[in-house]
């Protein structure tokens, strides 16, 4: 039983922060550069936890959770959530996010993908795009949407396992939201000035901020469990990557909130960053949530 | 990363559960201290004769010295098997123990730890002063030195078990117009001295488990003094780190317990239809496990660094506040039959009331929020 990250885990955590500082900051997530997909494929993160002679790293999920909380960080793509499962469970190439709702197919970061993956009520399955598909404004604006006919029937993946990949990178994207929220109110709260002292000095502040911090800890936690569940088969893995997405989506939403709180009225405005992380937080939300029947489990 | 222990630790999982079903007491606790401390100081004698006494205590001085894993091991089978709390033992075996391993004499160390293991002294914390709950700096109980004694005057408030105990960990101010920090001791004051009156407090639950101490000249030999005269708050402060992470281990299993009987009840009571306590039940499922692996990955960070992680302070906010909603929770499946409750009652109204404490006991959470804001977040101290 090991769960902090070891050294190699480590390494790889830190340089793909570094990376994203240096290459693809929050501050830039509604203008990413055009040629930042080739990368990403470069990097090696839209195929990580596939079989090396599927042209992947052959890593384990607690390895590509880790990574993936660091993207989440800055609010990267979020296509790479739909790509990194479909390289492990249907093919390579870019996988736009599906998701199917009331009547309405919504599909997210459609540029250069030829196909979709998402989780229909039967289980994941993955479409092919045809057509030109017309991409539009979203609430997130770090993700363009288009629109497709709800009757379009997905391929299945037969492994229910690409679902739990779904939940789970879900989870790791949320939990590094809910940092990115909690690092800004913190920053903002050290150096905005009223009353003479740094807005964190007073109480009020600060013990949002901790509890911003609190749910941070707890849903990190609960992702690594996860995260070694998946890897090790475990037979409660659905419930504890549940967990891990349940939590993961409460942080996020909650700790954008308080952000923008934090942040008064410059975080009102659109110039400034929290509303990135608010509005990223309520998209997470709908991407593979935790079933309550899951979570209430077989107990009595 | 993994989450799967080892052959040999799963052995050890097996003896734990096969020693604990054969040995774990039929009888329920008593509720009043003054009954339980005969059944505490009994059962703590068999955990000591079977060996699973002072578990994370060197083997020198009668411990275990299990490692960290097998104590985690050990703690969640405990708390599996439903054995009793550890009770009017807790501050000797979870806490004056410890600091004496950490900074007493040789002589203090071969009276006293034997005595607290085998369950035949129990001892009692002499911390918090009616001006001294939070800020607890604020002690002004003091020491006067007279040859080789002390001769002590003020009060201690809060001290759980003070009228069944034998010993004290008692801090007061012993260099004159000292302040803060500075000028206090930790010493070992013997509870049967003359000059030491207790007047028993009862709690909002109906227990009389807490007390105020009132000290009028008690001599306390110099030799009590544990790593010497104005320490004191360091010696206080030593025993944070001996508890490195486990502390938690025992709660997570035993609220995970509660929110299953909780579910179940639920279920048969039709309530689990209301979208709400479904809601609320599924999310402290999850946060029940999520507790688990807090504690897992802040014990993994002790033995790879030798130090809890910088979150660890966050484990016990939210433990103390998840065990309190569980228990609010509890509350309203309950419904009106809580309306019947009295004074002696066991059962969940009793474990509502009693709860209160958890986030007030050993500072409160907003002391604990302070803490993260500042040593987590790095946000100017307030205090």
């Amino acid at each position: 039983m090991d769960l902090t990250p070891n050294q190699d885990q480590e390494t790889f955590q830190t340089a793909t922060a570094e990376w994203c500082r240096d290459n693809m900051p929050l501050e830039q997530a509604r203008n990413r550069p055009e040629d930042l997909w080739q990368q990403l494929g470069d990097m090696g993160w839209l195929s990580m936890t596939s079989p090396e002679d599927a042209g992947g790293l052959a890593l384990d999920h607690s390895t590509e959770a880790l990574i993936f909380a660091e993207l989440g960080r800055v609010l990267a793509p979020i296509a790479m959530l739909s790509t990194a499962v479909a390289a492990r469970w249907a093919g390579p190439g870019k996988y736009a996010l599906a998701l199917p709702g009331e009547g309405k197919l919504r599909l997210f970061d459609t540029e250069n993908a030829d196909a979709a993956l998402g989780i229909w009520p039967a289980g994941a399955g993955t479409l092919t795009l045809e057509g030109n598909l017309s991409a539009k404004a979203s609430l997130d604006q770090t993700a363009s949407l288009a629109a497709a006919d709800i009757a379009l029937k997905p391929s299945a993946i037969n492994d229910p396992r690409a679902a739990l990949h779904l939940q789970l990178l879900g989870a790791a994207y949320a939990v590094g939201c809910a940092d990115a929220a909690r690092d800004m109110a913190a920053e903002y709260a050290k150096i905005r000035e009223q009353f003479g002292r740094p807005i964190g000095w007073f109480q009020a502040l600060k013990h949002m901020c901790s509890d911003m911090a609190m749910r941070c800890a707890v849903a990190r936690s609960q992702l690594y469990f996860a995260a070694c569940a998946l890897d090790c088969d475990d037979p409660d893995s659905a419930f504890h990557i549940a967990s891990a997405k349940r939590l993961a989506d409460h942080a996020a939403l909650e700790n954008s909130r308080t952000n923008v709180q934090v942040h008064g009225g410059i975080g009102m405005t659109d110039e400034a960053y929290p509303h990135y992380c608010l509005k990223r937080a309520h998209l997470l939300g709908f991407i593979a949530p935790a079933a309550q029947e899951i979570l209430l489990g077989q107990a009595a | 990363m993994d989450i799967l222990f080892s052959a040999e630790e799963q052995k050890f999982r097996e003896e734990c559960r096969e020693w604990l079903a054969a040995n774990v007491p039929s009888e329920q606790r008593p509720l009043n201290a003054a009954d339980a401390v005969d059944f505490d100081k009994s059962w703590q004698r068999c955990l000591f004769d079977a060996g699973w006494a002072g578990i994370n205590w060197p083997t020198e001085y009668g411990g275990r010295g299990f490692s960290i894993v097998q104590q985690v091991i050990w703690l969640e089978e405990y708390a599996k098997a439903h054995a009793p709390w550890i009770g009017a033992n807790f501050v000797g075996v979870n806490h004056g123990g410890p600091t004496l391993i950490m900074n007493a004499s040789e002589e203090q160390k071969t009276y006293h730890l034997p005595r607290i293991l085998k369950g035949e002294s129990i001892w009692c914390q002499g911390f918090s002063e009616p001006g001294a709950g939070s800020d607890l700096a604020g002690i002004r109980t003091r020491g006067r030195v007279e040859g080789n004694e002390l001769v002590v005057n003020g009060s201690k408030i809060w001290t759980s078990f003070a009228h069944v105990s034998d010993w004290q960990e008692l801090v007061l101010r012993t260099e004159e117009g000292s302040q803060r920090h500075k000028g206090l001791s930790w010493v070992i004051c013997d509870m049967h001295a003359p000059g030491i009156t207790i007047r028993p407090i009862q709690k909002i639950s109906g227990q009389t488990e807490f007390a105020e101490v009132f000290y009028d000249d008690v001599r306390i030999p110099l030799d009590n003094v544990v790593g010497g005269l104005g320490n004191g708050w360091k010696v206080a402060m030593s025993t944070l780190s001996f508890e490195r992470g486990t502390a938690f281990i025992a709660d997570q299993v035993k609220l995970a317990h509660e929110v299953d009987e909780l579910l179940a009840k639920a279920r048969s009571s039709g309530m689990i239809r209301d979208g709400r306590i479904a809601d609320q039940m599924a999310q402290m499922r999850a946060e029940v496990a999520a507790l688990r692996a807090m504690t897992y990955r802040n014990i993994s960070e002790v033995i790879r660094t030798g130090q809890p992680g910088p979150e660890a302070s966050v484990i016990r906010l939210f433990t103390s506040e998840l065990g309190q909603r569980i228990q609010r929770l509890a509350m309203v499946i309950a419904g009106e039959d809580v309306l019947d409750f009295h004074y002696g009652d066991d059962g969940l109204v009793h474990d509502y009331l009693r709860g209160f404490a958890a986030t007030i006991a050993g500072g409160s959470a907003q002391i604990q929020r302070d803490i993260i804001g500042e040593r987590l977040l790095g946000l100017p101290k307030s205090r």
